[in-house]
């Protein structure tokens, strides 16, 4: 029942040279001893918290021996609290582990650094009762959310570098299995089906959230350094895309870190070495992701979506930058939102397709990547644009149908033609970006096809027959169509003042005009092109 | 049944049991009663009105006296406890503690030490939560002999427990004892529970700490102890006094104000020593002034200090110099008001590579020096003014070579930023600084007290006196006199210039761990390792209040700036705040996770700081604890628990000590651990 039996006192008896305790003195001592024993732990303990320690040291236990007068037991100092090992096979036997050390070796060996001396350092715990964010104090996030990753910022801390940092980042090792496998993949064989697999893995599994820190830096260190492997941008990207469907990630605290690699894949110069990389792909899909971050998150970061859309407007305006990039741009702001694609792209759109003409013009050049990139950024501005004004007539309130249908047959026999040239122009633009996929062979017909039959629309936009139709047909519904037929003549400067004196009219016309304007002002830029975007009844309103 | 039988069953009974005291006393007081043929006979039973009592103890004592019976009598009376009522079940679970510990002490003492463990251990774990240290201890008693050597084991066997029970409750346990004719268990509770039986409904659960919580001296002494008259009242002619009619005199006159700010401007140069840091905050303080002095009446400080009476010094007191003085008002009058809307600030010295071994920290009243008391017998002081520019003058030491006549004038070696005092021939365990930081006085396990002078880096004098190491010393609020606790379960007051000391504090049952000065240096207050807080009447050596309710040892110590309220704050982490007048526990505060090291109260009064082993600095609102309760008579305050202000956890520092500045800035010291 006690600690101390009776043969624990035979034991330590026999060890100490004597031999024949009897049994009576054993059964005597036993009690005893474990009351002495109490005795000084009692007092090391008291010891102990003068010391202002939780932890017992032998330390405590010797100063409580010289409190009751007894000599303390040498050889047992240490700086910290003992490690204690279990013996093998006894459940309750404990034992210190003490190395045979070899004098020679100890002689022998240099001289131990001498430890640091005491000092003292002064910072602010709270300042009027709040916790200032400096490294000497407990990150608030510990107590807030259990955020593992906080190895970066420590890095960081300008403490002395005798601290050592007290939260040690530990991975378990199948979690380490798993990230070298994931990379492994990743850099490898991005196109295995085990790569998919271990996409939908990292887009459902709960449990890594201790990875997340490792991934992040892992993309954004390889998004820097492989620009021009491109299937492992791809890759990368797509683990973005994974570890931002996973919901069991909380990986808003990283986003800082992930967001410029992300904007690079979508915004860089070159991507991957070789023409067959299809990089337009992958600035397609970077958009998309990008703008599903800005959706989740934009509520959080404030200034996301505007950094974003800075940068983004910032490359998109810039006429140094190459036309890739442009694209990157166009795509980006696109994909967040018709929104932006109005208030962003539309007012630039008219001096931008000056510039861009020539580039795509057989004439003017030669190079034939450039002017296949050209008319890449041609149709995503295209795409973008229309899609602006798809969302802006959508949003109309159901018109009244006489209206409509007084003009419907009218409508119909007018825009029969452009919708064939268009349903052509449509086809002809989207083909070069996916047969350019496939094979620069046939690059050669497509751009000169392209150019054939593209610049008629362009160029003498204004002119053809079903224009002039047109044009008087929506301005008979509309009140100023004297800044129309201005805006033909003076173009740009005009378009816009005609926008801003037709801003001034009456309130209820105000929306409806505007989208009125968008519509013919793009239309004057693209020609009928932009006409399959403008569903069919509110097309019938301005015919 | 004849007189004279009893008589003999008594003796027999006593003889059996082993209680030779109580048998001399019962003899002794039975020839007495032969004399005058009294009838009442039975002393050993004085409580037990009931005859009935009498004949059980008989047949008790006649019987078989087997260990079985303890261990039956005392698991039966266990499940009918936990099967009564609900309403009463929480007075009659009282009961069941001291019966336990007692059957546990007489199978002890019967010799029966191999029964006594099983039923000790059968039973222990109804109690541990309530007495886990207790247990603890008793556990170890293996012999009758351990039984009389144990301080502990010997006050609970000298002394009764006293338990407020309700009349049904108390029939219905009597009831039970009768029908069961469980003699043995009806013995113990006679013998060692006193019944206060109080008409009516039960006590509610709330009051149980105080009345289960077994201490040496019997509840009745502390009682009366409690009943004596305290002064708690301010010092007359003190400097808060003094500032508020200054105050007034100052606010007249323009130009005093602006001498005022000419000396404020001085005192911020002087303190930018504080790396700096106090600037800020005296910013804030110099609006507050202008919002003070405009409307000073508004002042809440000022209400709430004079409505404390005001007490005479019954030590003589120090002078102070008069620029002191001048000084401390200054700092007085610049003083941030603080309360739970406006949460102070805190300024943390983090004690680095101590390698275990601070013991102890301390910070002088304006927070610009810093002691620390380390196992290997060595006070340290930093000055923290010398901080930011310590390592610029190292650097410069080592190019112009200007070392030798630097480290002569220097204190005890070029390089060191701190000061080094070494005398001690043990762990130095407290350290304090006097209130105007010229002087140091450490304690240690040498069972000696030194006092260090900081501006001579020299110790001047060495005060022995103690018997066993000397657990805190503290200077009294106005300097030169100090009190000091021990392991050898006194307290001591001390005046600096005698190396005897001046009065000698005993009656705790275990060692004083900690001790702290009221406020008007008339009382000082000792905590203890027997679980309770005494306050001591400096002038008359007596004790005058015993607080009884903590459940482990009490680590810390603080009296409120008004003098009517005390701070403790144990092992377990909690902190109760006791009323001095009344003697009662106000609130306790429960919040932190582990030992309470330290404990100190804002200027003003509205604030409590305590540091604790789980590396958190917590604010406590104490406005809303100690008035709004006393309104309700303490009954069930639990509306207005003391609130929590603020946690502030460090980055794993256990916080060692705090302290409010005379301005209300918070200083905090604590040693960086890396195991945590």
């Amino acid at each position: 029942m006690s600690i101390v039996s009776k043969e624990t006192i035979e034991v330590i008896a026999q060890s100490i040279g004597i031999v024949n305790l009897s049994a009576d003195v054993a059964l005597a001592l036993a009690p005893d001893v474990e009351y002495r024993m109490r005795e000084v732990m009692q007092e090391a303990i008291k010891c102990m918290r003068h010391s202002k320690r939780t932890v017992l040291t032998t330390d405590d236990v010797d100063i409580a021996l010289n409190l009751r007068n007894v000599e303390p037991i040498y050889g047992f100092t240490s700086g910290g609290p003992l490690r204690f090992k279990r013996a093998v096979g006894h459940k309750n036997l404990f034992y210190i582990d003490d190395k045979d050390l070899d004098f020679k070796d100890v002689i022998e060996a240099p001289l131990p650094k001498a430890p640091l001396d005491t000092a003292v350092v002064c910072h602010w715990l709270a300042i009027e009762g709040v916790q200032p964010a400096i490294p000497e104090n407990a990150p608030v996030e510990v107590i807030a959310a259990p955020s593992d990753g906080k190895k970066f910022e420590q890095k960081d801390d300008g403490l002395p570098v005798d601290i050592k940092l007290p939260i040690k980042h530990v991975l378990s090792r199948e979690l380490q299995l798993y990230f070298d496998k994931i990379i492994d993949l990743t850099v490898n064989r991005s196109d295995s089906a085990l790569f998919k697999e271990a996409l939908v893995s990292l887009a459902t599994d709960s449990g890594l959230h201790p990875l997340v820190p490792y991934f992040t830096y892992f993309i954004s260190d390889e998004v820097s350094r492989g620009l021009n492997d491109f299937n492992l941008l791809f890759a990368l990207m797509r683990v973005v895309w994974s570890l931002l469907q996973n919901p069991h990630i909380h990986i808003e605290p990283y986003l800082h870190q992930l967001m410029p690699s992300v904007v690079t894949c979508l915004v860089a110069k070159r991507i991957g070495n070789r023409l067959a990389d299809n990089h337009w792909e992958l600035r397609d899909f970077t958009a998309n992701l990008v703008a599903s971050i800005c959706k989740r998150f934009g509520h959080v970061y404030n200034n996301l979506q505007t950094r974003l859309t800075k940068t983004l407007l910032h490359a998109f305006l810039d006429p140094k930058r190459s036309m890739t990039q442009h694209y990157g741009a166009i795509q980006g702001l696109a994909a967040l939102g018709p929104n932006m694609v109005r208030l962003l792209i539309v007012p630039n759109l008219e001096p931008y397709l000056r510039l861009l003409e020539p580039e795509m013009l057989l004439e003017k050049q030669k190079n034939e990547i450039k002017r296949h990139e050209a008319w890449c950024v041609y149709g995503a501005l295209l795409r973008a644009t229309g899609q602006s004004i798809y969302d802006r007539l959508k949003m109309f309130p159901a018109l009244p149908s006489p209206p409509a249908r007084v003009f419907r047959t009218n409508g119909r026999v007018v825009t029969s033609p452009p919708n064939k040239r268009k349903a052509n122009n449509e086809h002809l633009e989207q083909q070069p970006s996916l047969k350019k996929i496939a094979t620069d062979g046939p690059m050669d017909v497509v751009p000169t096809n392209l150019s054939s039959n593209m610049q008629p629309p362009e160029t003498k936009g204004p002119v053809p027959s079903t224009d002039p139709d047109m044009g008087p047909s929506s301005s008979s519904r509309q009140i100023p169509h004297g800044s129309i037929s201005d805006s033909r003549d003076r173009k740009g400067k005009g378009d816009s003042r005609a926008m801003k004196m037709s801003a001034v009219l009456t309130q209820t016309w105000r929306d409806d005009l505007k989208s009125g304007h968008l519509l013919v002002s793009l239309f004057e830029l693209f020609g009928e092109s932009i006409l399959p975007f403008i569903p069919a009844p509110e097309m019938s309103l301005f015919l | 049944m004849e007189e004279e039988e009893i008589e003999k069953a008594v003796i027999a009974y006593l003889k059996k049991k082993g209680f030779k005291q109580t048998e001399l006393a019962f003899q002794e007081e039975h020839h007495q009663h032969q004399n005058q043929q009294t009838k009442n006979s039975s002393s050993s039973i004085s409580s037990s009105t009931d005859p009935d009592i009498a004949k059980h103890i008989l047949s008790f004592s006649e019987s078989e006296n087997i260990p079985a019976r303890y261990h039956e009598g005392y698991s039966k009376l266990r499940s009918w406890t936990y099967s009564s009522l609900d309403l009463y079940k929480h007075e009659l679970l009282r009961v069941l503690y001291p019966v336990f510990i007692h059957c546990f002490m007489d199978l002890v003492a019967k010799g029966h030490i191999q029964e006594a463990r099983n039923f000790f251990n059968s039973f222990r774990e109804d109690h541990e939560m309530m007495h886990l240290r207790d247990l603890q201890k008793l556990e170890g008693v293996l012999s009758p002999s351990h039984l009389e050597e144990m301080e502990f084991a010997h006050s609970l066997r000298q002394s009764k427990v006293n338990i407020k029970i309700c009349q049904y409750s108390y029939e219905l346990l009597l009831q039970y004892l009768h029908k069961t004719q469980s003699i043995t268990m009806l013995g113990v509770i006679n013998e060692h529970i006193n019944f206060q039986v109080s008409p009516g409904q039960p006590a509610s659960i709330s009051d149980d700490a105080e009345v289960v919580t077994l201490i040496g001296s019997s509840q009745d002494d502390a009682n009366q102890i409690n009943q004596k008259e305290i002064h708690w009242g301010l010092l007359e002619g003190s400097l808060e006094e003094r500032l508020e009619k200054a105050g007034g005199l100052l606010s007249d006159s323009e130009k005093a104000e602006g001498e005022v700010k000419e000396t404020d401007t001085e005192e911020n140069k002087k303190r930018s020593a504080e790396g700096g840091k106090q600037g800020s905050s005296i910013k804030k303080l110099k609006k507050d002034k202008v919002v003070g002095a405009a409307g000073k009446t508004a002042r809440p400080e000022a209400n709430a200090v004079s409505m404390a009476p005001r007490v005479k010094p019954e030590l003589a007191l120090p002078v102070m110099p008069t620029e002191v003085e001048q000084s401390i008002l200054e700092d007085l009058r610049n003083r941030v008001q603080l309360s739970s809307m406006a949460l102070p600030s805190v300024s943390f010295y983090t004690f680095i590579n101590t390698h275990n071994s601070l013991n102890c920290s301390s910070i002088s009243h304006d927070g610009s020096l810093v002691a620390g008391g380390f196992s290997d017998s060595s006070l340290k002081v930093w000055d923290m003014s010398k901080l930011g520019q310590q390592s610029a003058t190292s650097i410069m030491q080592g190019d112009n070579d200007l070392a030798p006549t630097e480290q002569i004038l220097g204190t005890s070696g070029g390089k060191r930023s701190y000061t080094l005092f070494q005398g001690h021939s043990g762990p130095v365990y407290s350290a304090t600084f006097s209130p105007l930081g010229d002087f140091i006085l450490s304690s240690s396990a040498d069972s000696t007290i030194r006092l260090w002078s900081t501006k001579l880096n020299a110790n001047l004098v060495c005060y022995k006196g103690h018997n066993y190491p000397v657990w805190d010393v503290q200077f009294s609020p106005l300097g030169h006199y100090f009190a000091s606790s021990s392991h050898d379960r006194t307290a001591r007051i001390w005046s600096m210039d005698r190396i005897q000391p001046l009065r000698i504090m005993a009656g705790h049952l275990s060692d004083v761990d900690c001790v702290q000065w009221h406020i008007n240096c008339n009382y000082i207050a000792t905590g203890s390792s027997d679980k309770t807080v005494r306050l001591w009447d400096v002038q008359s050596g007596e004790c005058v209040r015993i607080f009884i309710g903590h459940r482990s040892m009490v680590l810390s110590l603080a009296m409120s700036p008004d003098g009517q309220y005390m701070a403790s704050g144990d092992e377990d982490g909690t902190i109760m705040m006791w009323d001095l007048s009344s003697g009662r526990c106000v609130m306790p505060l429960m919040g932190h996770m582990s030992c309470v090291w330290s404990l100190a109260f804002s200027c003003e009064g509205s604030l409590l700081a305590s540091g604790s082993a789980d590396s958190t600095v917590k604010l406590w609102d104490v406005t809303t604890s100690t008035k709004v309760p006393r309104s309700e008579e303490n009954k069930s305050g639990n509306t207005s628990r003391l609130r929590s202000l603020k946690t502030l956890p460090t980055k794993s520092t256990p916080v060692y000590s705090l302290r409010f500045s005379r301005r209300n800035l918070l200083f905090a010291a604590g040693a960086l651990s890396k195991s945590g």
